[in-house]
């Protein structure tokens, strides 16, 4: 519930880029002031403005963190945004570190008409590490679809990939059943994200039956385990195209393309995935 | 022209602009309203004034800025998409609440430099124009976390690779 808060699902818009908002516009304001106290050093308070820009900046800096850090242990551990995260924190960590220095630095001089050289300095540097780490904070949500439509999603999404591979190797065209322990335990609207033999799939149980499909849109490739359903459709998180699971046929676009589905059957008691191998091609 | 517009599209960052630049004005005024309230408070004294009157000029000249990133932003959605409207929504209230500042900052112009606390209006002008703001941000979000606008533009082809090395069915290119 509180995790559901942090990450803004009531607002439908998650908090962490709401908050972020105020260090990078405090802290920069704050460099700014120092510069403007270095050209016209006979205007008064200018120091002490700049310190105030700065602790505000750090105050909501550590407000961030925390839905930060909560969107952060969201991330799928196996996706390719989850290194850009760990940089992405590093830094900020690296950033709110240097301006506590700078802070207690600049404490005792908050008199002062000119910035000095070593606080000053540490601002730059500031600044230099926290512009680096909002643009990788923006490539997240831009190129990796962090956050993008996850409010639309009411259970948890898959924490990791389930990586399976076939035990016979199957002629062209011959059909193979790969079973898939973790199915069964799936509840409504949950979802597996699987990848058998270079297949990656979305395992889903929607009232009470499993399907499978790609685990990749055919728009922009959003993906599907982290969808959200509506009856027996699938809807990606990105761009709200919509795929019914049983077909995989388009039911919304953007998306032009079906998508390509995989029967998902029970064998000898255990559940499990009907694969057919294309002719041999190579990719 | 055509370059003109990737460069305001980012595409030279990798990152779009409008949602990077839009930072500081967003931080700048809603600054600027605690900085009056606590110059209300009796509390700084003539830098909170400065303080105040520099933050609203900050992100009056970002605000200048995002502004032609945004309109090329919103003009790459088309009209018949959800996202249209509600960029013009967050358009319309931008510009209310630049105006709102604007006259906000020429109301200090003649002050700044020795009043100890912020007027009435001034603060009230702050305050309507940071609440205003909040609601046009917030559907800025929408536009990004609801519809996905910009989303992937950029990492087009890299998921198009992922998407091929996992089976899928892709789209033509």
């Amino acid at each position: 519930m509180l995790k559901n808060l942090l990450e803004g699902k009531p607002l439908r818009h998650p908090i962490h880029p709401m908050l972020v908002h105020f260090p990078i516009g405090f802290l920069v304001v704050s460099f700014l002031l120092d510069l403007v106290s270095l050209g016209f050093p006979e205007v008064p308070n200018l120091v002490r403005c700049s310190f105030y820009a700065m602790l505000f900046g750090v105050v909501t800096a550590l407000l961030a963190a925390v839905p930060g850090f909560v969107d952060y242990s969201d991330i799928r551990r196996d996706h390719a945004g989850k290194a850009t995260a760990t940089r992405h924190m590093t830094l900020n960590l690296m950033v709110v570190a240097i301006y506590g220095i700078n802070l207690w630095l600049r404490s005792s001089a908050l008199t002062d008409f000119k910035i000095s050289l070593v606080p000053l300095l540490l601002s730059l540097i500031g600044i230099v590490l926290l512009s680096a780490s909002g643009y990788l904070g923006g490539r997240l949500v831009y190129d990796e679809g962090i956050a993008v439509g996850r409010h639309k999603r009411k259970t948890p999404t898959p924490q990791d990939t389930l990586h399976l591979s076939t035990e016979t190797a199957a002629k062209a065209g011959e059909a193979i059943f790969v079973s898939v322990p973790n199915a069964e335990h799936l509840r409504n609207g949950e979802t597996l994200r699987v990848e058998i033999e270079r297949q990656a799939m979305t395992i889903a149980r929607i009232d009470n039956q499993l399907y499978g499909f790609q685990e990749f849109c055919t728009h922009r490739f959003g993906p599907l385990s982290e969808g959200s359903f509506h009856g027996f459709n699938v809807q990606c998180p990105w761009h709200n195209s919509c795929f019914d699971v049983r077909t995989g046929k388009v039911t919304n676009g953007p998306a032009k393309v079906d998508l390509k589905i995989f029967k998902i059957e029970t064998r000898a008691g255990k559940v499990g995935v009907l694969l057919t191998k294309a002719h041999d091609q190579k990719t | 022209m055509r370059s003109l517009l990737d460069f305001l599209k980012g595409k030279w960052l990798g990152h779009p602009l409008h949602p990077i630049l839009a930072h500081v004005p967003m931080a700048m005024w809603l600054g600027a309203l605690i900085f009056d309230l606590l110059s209300q408070c009796q509390i700084g004294g003539n830098a909170m004034v400065r303080l105040s009157f520099y933050a609203i000029i900050f992100g009056l000249a970002a605000a200048l800025v995002a502004a032609p990133t945004g309109l090329v932003d919103w003009s790459g959605i088309k009209k018949e998409k959800p996202a249209w409207k509600i960029g013009l929504y967050h358009m319309s209230l931008n510009l209310i609440v630049t105006l709102l500042f604007g006259v906000n900052l020429a109301l200090r112009w003649q002050t700044f430099r020795e009043a100890s606390e912020v007027d009435r209006i001034p603060l009230l002008l702050s305050a309507v124009g940071t609440l205003i703001l909040i609601i046009s941000a917030y559907l800025g979000g929408r536009m990004v976390y609801e519809y996905g606008i910009s989303v992937a533009r950029m990492s087009k082809k890299k998921w198009r690779k992922l998407a091929a090395a996992g089976g899928a069915n892709l789209p033509p290119e």
